[in-house]
């Protein structure tokens, strides 16, 4: 049977898909007319004032317009998605959505949506393909993966995801493979947090108290731009009630704009922390009883930080040293209910291990660890555990790893793992040349720093599957695409959160001839004779298995949304024992003495830019998601492209006015993208918010908007904790 | 005394998130290009590093002497005795005349229906005992609606406690948005 071929662009046009594919006709009109047509609207017309409550479905499940996992409940209206709300009762978000959660109607319904396999019909990259039945996707998927492994061994083949809730079945299949080779988004987000707190606390992610905290430091959490909905809530309810917050940031956010502005230079939070812990060491203002019962190091640190003076950190930082020595005191008055946050992103330098580890200090110093007000320990010891899944013993992985851990970064955790290196070493073909790249849910053309390598990259491999609902930017160079459902057509797996499992589940059937990424997991793994390490016949034999331990149906939890387990005990017992080489708080890194590292924080020079140039700082807004939303058109309402901020002075030197286009240049790439001039930025700075520039022509609302920093960033990368120094790339700037 | 609906807005709570214009879109359906209700950024002012910014959130205002409703030749946009300002599709004949003398910018003409379009506070949602879909997601519980007459509404909780400031007074239309601009630690109870 010959099929016909579609260039992308004829694969992502409407009418392509009405004319040409019988499927597509019964898809239902919702989809393909849009719903604006359908005139069910409720227009300002008194007189359809209410809908019969006949045909309407209420269907409470998972947001997954960003990794945050927010209650939500889908009015379904004769078969059609008509409104999402939070749910009340999910501890993410207490009924309430972001822009993003309210946008997922759109997603769902985008006319750019893959809608049945493809396979690549012309060159790569050439945007020609076919249409495949799922049979041929997957076997000829299976068979590629196979040849690899046969002829170059496991190791040749790479296996990418991103946070999300079927994840741990993605790992199962890699680790069924036999693989070493795993990437994830971590070390392009918060590896330098996690390690930082993971070497002092024994944890990578303590929560932070914000409804008792009265007095907060962020140098790397934007929470009303990069919204994570219940923090952002309580972030906001923290400010009205009138804590102190503190933003250290070199461009007025949104979050700054409610708080204690510091612009601080770009690379140097470190020093303003190390000067608060001089302060705190100098007027012994910490809490000594907790710091000799619960620390070690401590004598360390008195010696290392007596020469980071509030002084010596006013030239570094550009923040007054009468600043530094205010909030320093401030700071350690209001201890036990103040933090220092641990942040996401921090200041992005190769620096940032040691300014997460001088913040994970100075929380210690201060003793909030599992006060009110301070930082919450690991919660996964208080968190409901589902059934496990029965399956053989993973094979070891064969050979070292491409990224790099541990042989080239040895403190960086195996799970976190360091993707950028991954990527530089399909180049350079070293320890050993990888073959093949199945990517899920994951868009590593626009994430990873040098966007020009990753094509090349992917442009060297002997194959590239991509699974997605939608024609992301890493899709366009695949081989093949298996195309997921949208998180309101699937089931994923479950999510515990304290004493409650909560479930995403089908608002509507699929709209197209797509799986859930858990079948797709499955019917890939049973190709490749691995099927036995998926023991499901289909998503809800899964969620079955995952309930065993506790005493309610599948078909309960579906019309509750959630499970409360009963007599849920909530242990504090180990909140104190501390997951270190001591056992104790280590001011001293057990782990950076065991690699002849100076063991407590110390200063580390970050390099500036060179007269001309401009640090490049990146970030988030509250309408977006990294590089997902960029397309949905509700969200293009409220955000149609990034703009690169620049402050007044230096746009007057280069006679730039708003929105007139610039060329902003890195030593790898450059862009065009339009000025935004204000005072609200250090003149030496120009910033622009990730994740558009596309270049899938997929994509079709956000094709061409604005432009991509992962086109100027350069890949650096710091070798203890593996973190990517997005801010590290210093820019030049004229007028196009 | 009579249901006299309208909104509370503290603007101290509100991150320019736009969740509000989503959800009105979602709820609603405006056609992409319009929308109901909107935040407004004051922008960045003052000078490097003393500088501020502020957001905010409106919509239709629900006037008491709507010029909206005084300009319709044909009937359809009028008032209601719970104070809704509303328009009835079947007697609106498109002429723009509202869109134009509203000080606010609250309406436009919907492309698809040929109609004036506008904030209708979710009326389809009050029927239910649900709030307007702005208010009911609002991160910062920022947009707040209601009775302004009823003492045990939130809104007139919060009208009591805090000073307020109306937009374009001058106008003469009599909005019923009433903004909050310094800090609410705590939304009170009420209906």
């Amino acid at each position: 049977m010959v099929s016909k071929i579609y260039t992308w662009e004829q694969l992502f046009s409407r009418r392509q898909f009405i004319k040409g594919s019988a499927a597509a006709a019964a898809l239902g009109v919702a989809a393909l007319s849009g719903l604006w047509d359908l005139g069910l609207g409720y227009g300002a017309d008194s007189t359809v004032q209410s809908t019969a409550n006949q045909g309407i479905r209420y269907v409470p499940s998972i947001c997954e317009q960003c990794v945050w996992r927010c209650g939500i409940v889908a009015r379904v209206e004769d078969g059609v998605v008509r409104k999402l709300e939070g749910n009340p009762v999910h501890p993410q978000n207490l009924g309430r959505l972001c822009p993003r959660g309210n946008a997922g109607i759109e997603t769902l319904y985008s006319p750019d949506r893959i809608k049945f396999p493809l396979i690549r019909a012309g060159e790569r990259g050439s945007g020609l393909w076919r249409r495949a039945s799922w049979d041929e996707a997957l076997s000829y998927t299976a068979e590629q993966m196979k040849q690899i492994k046969d002829k170059y061994g496991a190791k040749a083949m790479m296996f990418n995801s991103t946070d999300n809730l079927s994840q741990p079945f993605f790992e199962i299949l890699f680790k069924a493979y036999g693989s070493p080779n795993y990437g994830t988004q971590r070390s392009l987000c918060f590896n330098a947090m996690t390690t930082g707190f993971l070497y002092t606390y024994g944890v990578a992610q303590p929560g932070t108290d914000y409804r008792n905290c009265n007095y907060m430091i962020f140098s790397g959490r934007n929470l009303a731009e990069g919204i994570s909905n219940i923090e952002t809530q309580e972030m906001i309810d923290m400010v009205a009630r009138g804590a102190k917050v503190i933003v250290l940031d070199p461009r007025f956010s949104k979050t700054a704009a409610k708080a204690e502005w510091l612009p601080i230079r770009p690379g140097t939070d470190l020093a303003f922390f190390l000067a608060l812990l001089n302060v705190v060491v100098k007027e012994k203002l910490y809490n000594q009883a907790f710091v000799q019962r619960y620390t070690q190091g401590f004598d360390d640190l008195v010696k290392e930080v007596v020469r980071y003076t509030p002084e010596w950190a006013e030239g570094q930082t550009e923040i007054p040293a009468t600043t530094i020595r205010r909030i320093a005191r401030e700071f350690a008055a209001a201890a036990p209910a103040a933090i220092a946050h641990p942040n996401w992103r921090t200041s992005n330098f190769i620096n940032s291990f040691q300014s997460e580890r001088a913040i994970a200090v100075l929380n210690a110093l201060v003793g909030n660890w599992a006060q009110p007000g301070g930082l919450i320990p690991d919660q996964s010891v208080n968190t409901a555990q589902l059934g496990t899944i029965a399956h053989p013993t993973f094979p070891p992985a064969q050979g070292i790893r491409l990224d790099g851990v541990p042989w080239l970064y040895p403190m960086v955790p195996f799970a976190f793992g360091v993707i950028q290196t991954m990527r530089d070493n399909i180049l350079t073909g070293k320890p050993y040349q990888a073959r093949g790249w199945l990517i899920s849910r994951q868009n590593p053309v626009l994430s990873i720093p040098e966007r020009q390598k990753t094509i090349d990259a992917l442009m060297k491999l002997d194959f590239v599957a991509v699974i997605d609902i939608q024609a992301n930017d890493t899709a366009y160079y695949a081989d093949v695409i298996l195309p997921e459902s949208s998180y309101l057509e699937r089931y994923d797996g479950l999510i515990p959160i304290g004493n409650k499992i909560f479930i995403r589940q089908p608002a509507i059937d699929p709209l197209y001839d797509t799986k859930s990424s858990l079948m797709i997991y499955k019917e890939l793994a049973d190709r490749l004779g691995l099927g036995d390490f998926l023991p499901y016949k289909d998503e809800k034999d899964l969620l079955t298995q995952q309930l065993q331990p506790f005493g309610v149906g599948l078909e309960e939890l579906e019309q509750k949304g959630y499970y409360e387990v009963a007599n849920f005990k909530v242990d504090h017992s180990k909140d104190f024992a501390f997951q270190t080489t001591s056992g104790k708080i280590e001011i001293s890194s057990s782990v950076m003495a065991q690699m002849g590292k100076k063991a407590v924080p110390t200063w580390d020079e970050p390099p500036k830019p060179a007269k001309g140039q401009f640090y490049l700082l990146t970030g988030k807004t509250a309408q977006h998601s990294q590089m997902f939303t960029q397309n949905n058109r509700w969200l293009l309402e409220v955000f149609p492209e990034n703009k690169a901020w620049i402050h007044t002075s230096a746009a007057q030197q280069l006679g730039v006015t708003n929105d007139d286009e610039l060329i902003v240049a890195s030593e790898v790439g450059k862009i065009r993208i339009k000025a935004y001039v204000t005072e609200g930025i250090r003149p030496d700075c120009v910033f622009m918010v990730g994740g558009f520039g596309h270049i899938s022509k997929g994509l079709k609302a956000a094709y061409g908007r604005g432009a991509s920093d992962s086109a100027l960033h350069k890949a650096l990368t710091d070798p203890i904790s593996g973190s990517s120094a997005l801010s590290q790339t210093f820019v030049t700037v004229s007028k196009a | 005394m009579a249901v006299k609906m309208g909104f509370v807005i503290i603007t101290s709570r509100c991150i320019d998130c736009d969740a509000c214009m989503v959800a009105c879109r979602a709820e609603n359906q405006a056609p992409l290009g319009y929308s109901r209700n909107w935040v407004t950024n004051s922008g960045i002012k003052g000078r490097f590093p003393k500088v501020k910014q502020s957001f905010e959130p409106g919509n239709c205002m629900h006037c008491d002497s709507p010029s909206c409703v005084a300009v319709c030749p044909t009937g359809a946009s009028y008032k209601r005795s719970d104070g809704i300002v509303l328009v009835e599709d079947a007697k609106c004949v498109g002429c723009k005349y509202c869109v134009e003398a509203c000080p606010y910018d609250a309406r436009f003409l919907n492309p698809n229906t040929g109609k004036a379009d506008k904030c209708t506070l979710c009326i389809q949602r009050l029927e239910q005992g649900l709030q307007p879909a702005c208010v009911q997601t609002c991160l910062g519980k920022a947009r707040q609606a209601g009775d302004l007459n009823d003492p045990d509404s939130v809104v007139a909780k919060l009208l009591d406690l805090y000073p307020v400031r109306r937009l374009l007074t001058d106008a003469g239309t009599g909005p019923n948005i009433y903004y909050i601009d310094v800090p609410v630690s705590e939304i009170p109870e009420g209906k």
